[in-house]
């Protein structure tokens, strides 16, 4: 494993790592509206 | 005619999140990525493919939630309603039948590679497949393809033919369950499946990555075949593979197919959002998530494992065979030379494989459900019923056609691969040109906590379709002509393409049926009025 090569996967790792959290901590901190369901025809 | 309000919706956003993740997240992350990054360059292949990612994957992800959330206020929840919403009329509804085409068609043998992950998982549990470590390496990949090709029915058309009964058994469980998950509904069946299913791949994976890690230099007479190595053999950058449009191809196709953006879910899974649901947020994130299971597990596992067992010399010859050559001969093979681990580890690899699939699977069916309901005004369970029928039908078929996996794969090409292409085309040109970047972006932000940067309308219009039409141009003139060579030459292919032909003509009367219940149930087919706020 070369230098640059720990560089591609500690970089890597941390941007989806680093995303996926973020992204979870806003998912789960954000408060849902609750609405009424529309009207849908089917499905 | 009768009006059926459903009220589907899902339970909570976390819910839809996880659902859209599922989807996303397949055998490719774990077996597909790994083998396309080694062959592409190593760390390099992430330069591409993270730009793949932030102007391919990511915009036409937050078309489609946008467009599937919009069309949902209108009433609708298929690609061919919607899209005749965002597209202004007939031409994008029946372009739209695609986005049914694709997730029914690739069902037919999606939940048969699914049953093949549920049974080597038992076969592990029960004592693994028969692969001796103590004999030589080409004797164990011997033993270990001998098994792929028994239990998958490639030696001979009809799995029943070659042999193998407990194969269709296990399809037909693995079916079943995904036929029971679907009918249960949105919240209660996909919603309330992926809430346990997810994490527990997340764990599965956390523990494989764990064993993997740790593996060391299992044989000291072999040290430079070590777990270090074996992460340099897939990080190690090849900067000049940078100047190869293959690997830029790779790694866009790579994104494309992994996020299942232009696959037809998003928007189905979408319509059953809240008008004010966050469709930026939970569109990143699944996006995310996805990435996560690939980078962050798919790029440790599979070919450290390999590595560290096999070495330098048998990797590429791992690498080559593929997918599924990977997962189903390959790391057996590896399994084998964990001693009493082995066995345990291999059982938790091929259940989080089967969980991989079985959320993609799921996902599937509903976007046809969804079709068949307001298409023909059906209640769930005759729609249900119809679609179970069309699915056992294809899947016959490709379980019949096994011989060598020709009449799947050819599928697995025309729809799930060109198809794909085409749909997301249709998509972002609806969103971006037709229905109008900037009224897009106001719909994409109702409700939402992240704002999408404003230099994204720019690359939204011109920079995602352009890439992905130079991408396009050069898959067909990499693989169309040999396509359609091999389609003339060989029965079984045109067989396949029948299949597809025939499925596609019959959404397409479905569609007109369907089009006419909504004009005269007053619906906005063509998308005049704007949506209630």
């Amino acid at each position: 494993m070369t230098p640059l090569g720990w560089i591609f996967l500690v970089v890597s790792l941390s941007f989806v790592w680093g995303l996926t959290g973020w992204c979870f901590y806003k998912v789960l901190t954000v408060k849902e509206e609750i609405e009424r369901p529309p009207d849908s025809l089917g499905g | 005619m009768s009006q059926k309000s459903t009220h589907e919706q899902w339970g909570t956003r976390l819910g839809v999140i996880l659902a859209v993740s599922g989807s996303a997240v397949g055998l490719g992350n774990f077996l597909r990525f790994p083998g396309q990054a080694a062959a592409n360059g190593g760390g390099a292949f992430m330069i591409p493919y993270f730009c793949a990612l932030l102007l391919v994957g990511i915009p036409i992800g937050w078309a489609e939630w946008t467009m599937g959330r919009y069309g949902g206020r209108k009433g609708f929840h298929s690609a061919p309603s919607i899209l005749g919403v965002f597209g202004g009329g007939s031409v994008s509804r029946y372009l739209g039948i695609i986005g049914v085409l694709i997730p029914l068609a690739v069902s037919f043998y999606y939940t048969y590679i699914e049953a093949w992950c549920l049974g080597y998982f038992w076969h592990y549990v029960t004592g693994g497949i028969g692969v001796d470590s103590a004999a030589p390496i080409a004797e164990q990949t011997a033993r270990a393809s001998q098994f792929y090709a028994n239990f998958t029915g490639r030696g001979e058309n009809g799995v029943l033919a070659a042999g193998s009964v407990e194969t269709f058994v296990f399809w037909s469980i693995t079916f079943a369950v995904n036929i029971w998950l679907v009918f249960r509904g949105i919240s209660k069946g996909i919603e309330k499946f992926v809430s346990y299913a997810m994490p527990l791949m997340a764990v599965c994976a956390l523990i494989v990555l764990a064993r993997v890690l740790t593996l060391g230099t299992p044989d000291p007479s072999l040290p430079e075949q070590n777990v270090v190595n074996g992460l340099g053999y897939m990080w190690n950058p090849d900067f000049s593979a940078l100047g190869n449009a293959q690997t830029w191809l790779a790694a866009a196709g790579q994104i494309f197919f992994s996020l299942s953006v232009g696959f037809g879910v998003i928007i189905n899974y979408a319509s059953y959002m809240r008008k004010k649901d966050d469709v930026v947020l939970s569109g990143i994130t699944a996006s995310a998530t996805n990435e996560l299971f690939e980078v962050g597990f798919g790029g440790l596992i599979t070919i450290t494992a390999a590595f560290v067992f096999l070495g330098t010399a048998n990797m590429i010859g791992a690498v080559q065979g593929g997918t599924f050559g990977l997962g189903f001969q390959t790391l057996p093979v590896v399994f084998a030379h964990m001693g009493a681990w082995g066995n345990i580890i291999g059982a938790i690899f091929f259940l989080m494989l089967f969980l991989a699939a079985i959320t993609s699977s799921i996902s599937m069916y509903q976007p046809s459900l969804a079709f068949f309901q307001e298409a023909l005004g059906w209640s769930r369970k005759n729609a249900t019923s119809f679609m179970v029928s069309i699915c056992i039908l294809g899947s016959f078929l490709v379980m019949y056609f096994s011989r060598d996996g020709i009449f799947w794969s050819t599928i697995d090409d025309w729809v799930g691969t060109f198809l794909i292409f085409v749909l997301a085309m249709i998509q972002i040109i609806c969103f971006s040109w037709i229905f109008g970047i900037e009224r897009g972006m106001r719909e994409a932000h109702h409700g939402a906590q992240l704002h999408i940067p404003h230099f994204y309308r720019f690359i939204m219009k011109y920079v995602t379709p352009t890439y992905l039409l130079a991408v396009f141009v050069a898959f067909c003139w990499q693989n169309l002509g040999a396509w359609l060579r091999s389609v003339a030459d060989e029965p079984l292919r045109q067989g396949a393409v029948g299949l597809i032909v025939a499925t596609a003509a019959l959404l397409v009367v479905c569609t007109w049926f369907g089009e006419k219940r909504w004009r005269s149930a007053g619906l906005d087919v063509d998308g005049r009025l704007p949506a209630e706020e």
